[in-house]
C-alpha cells in the first residue's frame, strides 16, 4: 500500500504532445456599446448593431435596444445569450404586472424590477451591461444604469458596453459640462443629444473593434418612440 | 574617457536581466502592459511578371485600435519585401535586422541576394527563439530563379507556395485565393485578387481593418510600393463642432520665472 | 478570455499531422508522404513537400513539428554536404541516419520530430532508417510514420512481402498512403512518391481519387 503511493508520487509528469485542455466557460463577450441621454421631455438611447465574438462578426444587423413600453427602452450588451434570457424573462414579468395591476409599468418600476431580477442571480450573474432610458411620471427623461449583479443608479446620461470606458468621459465633458469653465451651461436639447450620441458612436467605431456597422437611436418623447439609423465603419 | 564611454554600451542581442523581477511582479498581481499586435491580414501571390504582396493597416492593443494606418509591408532588399503579422515590435525588428544582413551580404558578394537567403536568415532566427519572437511573415521577391513567395511561421517553419496568406484574417484572404487564383495572371488581375483577399480580412476579421497596402515586385526588378492603394474605410463625419471656446480651461494661478541664460563657447579641437 | 481565442493562430505550432512511409527494394528505396500541413484544424499548406532532400541520393520524410524537422534537415544536409566535399565521397545513408538520431536524441526534450531517413549508397544499396520521437535509430525493410500511420499498421504488415519489385513497392506505398489519408483527418492532399536508386530520385504525384476504402464505406 505504502509502496504503491510512493510509485505514484515519484512518477514523472509526461507532456503528451497534442493534448489540449479546455475549461468550460458559460460566458462570452459579444461586444457592442450603448449611450443614453435624458433631458427635459425626452430621453434617447443608442446602441450599435454589431454582434461579434473573438475576431469574427456574427451579424452586422443586431438591434440591442428593446422597447419595453411606449415610454421605456432597455439597451443591453455583453453576453448576448444572457441578454436574450433576461429580456424574455423581463417581458414575462411585465405582462404578469399588467394582469395583476391593470396598468402598464412605469419607467422607475421597470428599473426596480430589472435590479431585482439581476440580483436574483447574484452568484451566477447575467453577464450584461444594461442601460434603461425612458420618461418618468412627469414626462421628463431619465436614465438608469446597472452593474451585472443588479446595482442600479439613476442618472441623466450614461455610456455602457465595450466602448463604455471610451465614451463616458466624452459625455461627462459634453453633457455634464465637466472640466469646462463656462459662464452658462445650457440644457441639452433633444437635437443636440441625438447629435452627440451619433458622434460618439462615429468616434467609438474608430478605436473599438467591437463597435461598428451601424447605430440605432431610439428617441423617446410623449408622442412615442422614434427610431433613427446611422451607418458606421464596417471594418 | 574612452573606457568610461565603452562601459555604457550594452552587449549586443536581447537583454534578459529583468525577467526574474518581472515574473515576481506578475506573481504579485501586477498586470503586464499590453504589446502592440498586428492581428493582421497579409497575403502574397505570384503572377505572370512577378509577385504582389498585400496587407491591411490596423494595429491593435487588445480590443483597442492603436494605429489606424500602420505599414506592414517591410523593405528587405531592392528585390524583396516582407509582410509581417504578430507582435509589431517583433516583425519590425526582425525584418530590419535581416534587411541589414542582406545589405552586407550584397556588398560582400557584389551580387543581388537570392530570396532563399532572406528566408534562411529569417527562419534560423525565428527557430532559435522557439516561437518567442511572434512574427508570422509573408516574404515575396524576385531573383535569378524567378518570382517566389514564402510564408514563415513564428516557430521557424517555411512554406514555398504560389499564393499564401497569414495573420488573423488569413482564412478570409485564403478563401478568396482558393476560389479565384490561377497561374500566370496579368498584373491588373493579380492586383484585384490581392485587393479582394485583403478586403476579405478587413471587413470580416475584427483584428484587421482600415486601408489596403500593395507592393508589386516585377521580374524586370521594378517595384511599385502602393501605400494606401485603397482607402477601404473612411472616418464618419461628425455632426457637431467640438472645438472649445477660449478660456474653457480654468487657470488657477500664474507664476513667472526669470531665466538667466549664460553660454561660453569652447572651440572644438581639430587635429 | 476572448482575446486568447482570437490570438490562438499565433501560438499554435505549425505541425505536419502526417502520413509518411518508406520501403526498401533491390536497388533502391521508395518513399511516400501525404501533403497536408496544419495549424490546429486549419490546413496551412495543402501541397507540402515532406520528402526533403538531404543529398542527391538520401532523402528524409518529415513528421511532427514543421519548424523542428525543417531545422534538423537543414543542419544535416549542410553537414553531409561539407563531408562530401572534404572526403570526395558520397555519404552513406547510415551516416545521415545516425546524424539525425544524434540531434533527435540529444534534443529529445525540446523537439517534436519523427523522421524516416531513406536513400541509396554503394555500400548497402537501398536502405530505410526510422528515427521516431524519442531519438531511437533502427533499420527496417519498410517503415511507416506520422499520425496517419496508426491506420495502416495492419495493412502494411499484411501486404508487405520480401523482395518486391520497384513497381510493386510504388503500388504498396501509394495504396497505404491513400488509405491513411482517407482515415486520418490530419493527413490529406496528394500522395507524393519518390524512388531513389543509384541514379538519383524519380518523383511522382498521385491525386487522392476514390480509394478502395472509400468505396467500401459507400462514398
Amino acid at each position: 500500500m505504502f509502496q504503491q503511493m510512493n510509485i505514484q508520487q515519484n512518477f514523472p509528469e509526461y507532456n503528451i504532445p497534442g493534448k489540449q485542455h479546455h475549461d468550460f466557460s458559460p460566458y462570452e463577450s459579444n461586444g457592442g456599446s450603448i449611450v443614453a441621454i435624458a433631458g427635459k421631455g425626452y430621453a434617447i438611447i443608442a446602441a450599435d448593431t454589431r454582434l461579434s465574438s473573438g475576431y469574427s462578426i456574427h451579424t452586422r444587423k443586431q438591434k440591442k435596444t428593446f422597447k419595453l413600453t411606449d415610454t421605456t427602452v432597455l439597451g443591453s450588451t455583453g453576453c448576448w445569450c444572457d441578454t436574450l434570457s433576461l429580456t424574455s424573462l423581463l417581458a414575462y414579468r411585465m405582462q404578469s404586472y399588467v394582469h395583476t395591476h391593470q396598468k402598464t409599468m412605469s419607467t422607475n418600476a421597470i428599473a426596480q424590477l430589472i435590479s431585482v431580477m439581476m440580483y436574483n442571480k447574484r452568484f451566477f450573474p447575467y453577464y450584461v451591461s444594461n442601460v434603461l432610458a425612458g420618461l418618468d411620471e412627469e414626462g421628463n427623461g431619465v436614465v438608469y444604469s446597472y452593474d451585472p449583479i443588479g446595482h442600479c443608479e439613476k442618472t441623466t446620461y450614461r455610456a455602457g458596453g465595450t466602448a463604455g470606458a471610451l465614451l463616458q468621459p466624452v459625455l461627462d465633458n459634453q453633457i455634464g459640462y465637466k472640466n469646462q469653465n463656462l459662464a452658462e451651461k445650457p440644457e441639452i436639447t433633444k437635437e443636440k443629444a441625438i447629435s452627440i450620441a451619433t458622434d460618439t458612436f462615429i468616434s467609438a467605431s474608430e478605436r473599438d473593434i467591437y463597435t461598428g456597422d451601424s447605430v440605432v437611436i431610439c428617441i423617446i418623447t410623449k408622442d412615442g418612440i422614434e427610431e433613427k439609423t446611422v451607418q458606421l465603419r464596417k471594418d | 574617457m574612452q573606457a568610461e564611454l565603452a562601459r555604457e554600451l550594452p552587449p549586443a542581442g536581447f537583454n534578459f536581466e529583468n525577467c526574474k523581477r518581472n515574473e515576481a511582479l506578475i506573481n504579485g498581481g501586477f498586470l503586464a502592459p499590453k504589446t502592440v499586435k498586428t492581428g493582421t491580414t497579409i497575403a502574397g501571390i505570384i503572377f505572370k511578371d512577378g509577385v504582389i504582396l498585400g496587407a491591411d493597416t490596423r494595429a491593435t492593443e487588445g480590443p483597442i485600435v492603436s494605429d489606424k494606418n500602420c505599414s506592414k509591408i517591410h523593405y528587405l532588399a531592392p528585390n524583396m519585401y516582407c509582410c509581417g503579422a504578430g507582435t509589431a515590435a517583433d516583425t519590425e525588428m526582425t525584418t530590419d535586422l535581416v534587411s541589414s544582413q542582406l545589405a552586407l551580404h550584397r556588398l560582400n558578394t557584389g551580387r543581388e541576394v537570392p530570396v532563399v537567403c532572406a528566408t534562411t536568415l529569417l527562419k534560423q532566427k525565428l527557430f532559435r527563439y522557439q516561437g518567442n519572437i511572434s512574427a508570422a511573415l509573408v516574404l515575396g521577391g524576385v531573383d535569378l530563379t524567378g518570382p517566389t513567395i514564402y510564408s514563415i511561421a513564428p516557430h521557424g517553419s517555411v512554406d514555398k507556395l504560389p499564393y499564401t496568406s497569414m495573420g488573423s484574417g488569413s482564412l478570409a484572404a485564403m478563401s478568396v485565393f482558393e476560389s479565384r487564383y490561377k497561374p500566370d495572371m496579368t498584373e491588373e488581375e493579380a492586383k484585384k485578387l490581392v485587393r479582394d483577399a485583403i478586403a476579405g480580412g478587413v471587413f470580416n476579421d475584427l483584428g484587421s481593418g482600415s486601408n489596403i497596402d500593395l507592393c508589386v515586385i516585377r521580374k524586370n526588378k521594378t517595384v511599385d510600393y502602393l501605400r494606401n492603394y485603397e482607402i477601404a474605410n473612411r472616418k464618419g463625419e461628425r455632426t457637431l463642432d467640438y472645438s472649445f471656446l477660449k478660456g474653457t480651461t480654468i487657470v488657477t494661478g500664474t507664476k513667472t520665472f526669470n531665466l538667466d541664460i549664460t553660454e561660453t563657447v569652447i572651440p572644438m579641437e581639430v587635429a | 478570455m476572448v482575446h486568447d481565442i482570437a490570438d490562438s493562430w499565433m501560438d499554435a505550432a505549425v505541425s505536419t499531422g502526417t502520413t509518411i512511409m518508406a520501403v526498401e527494394f533491390d536497388g533502391g528505396v521508395v518513399i511516400g508522404a501525404d501533403s497536408r500541413t496544419s495549424i490546429g484544424t486549419y490546413v496551412a499548406n495543402r501541397v507540402t513537400d515532406k520528402l526533403t532532400r538531404i543529398t542527391d541520393k538520401i532523402y528524409c520524410c518529415r513528421s511532427g513539428s514543421a519548424a523542428d524537422t525543417q531545422a534538423i534537415a537543414d543542419i544535416v544536409s549542410y553537414s553531409l554536404y561539407y563531408h562530401e566535399n572534404q572526403t570526395n565521397e558520397e555519404p552513406l545513408v547510415s551516416e545521415a541516419a545516425s546524424e539525425f538520431r544524434n540531434y533527435c536524441y540529444n534534443y529529445r526534450d525540446s523537439l517534436l520530430a519523427g523522421i524516416i531517413v531513406a536513400g541509396w549508397d554503394k555500400k548497402l544499396g537501398g536502405q530505410v532508417y526510422s528515427v521516431p520521437l524519442g531519438g531511437m535509430l533502427i533499420r527496417q525493410p519498410y517503415t511507416i510514420g506520422g499520425s496517419g500511420s496508426s491506420f495502416i499498421y495492419a495493412f502494411a504488415q499484411e501486404n508487405f512481402r520480401k523482395g518486391m519489385t520497384r513497381d510493386e513497392c510504388v503500388e504498396f506505398v501509394k495504396k497505404a498512403v491513400h488509405h491513411a489519408m482517407y482515415f486520418d483527418g490530419s493527413s490529406g492532399g496528394v500522395c507524393r512518391i519518390g524512388v531513389i536508386t543509384e541514379t538519383g530520385i524519380d518523383r511522382d504525384i498521385f491525386f487522392a481519387t476514390e480509394s478502395k476504402a472509400s468505396k467500401d464505406q459507400g462514398n
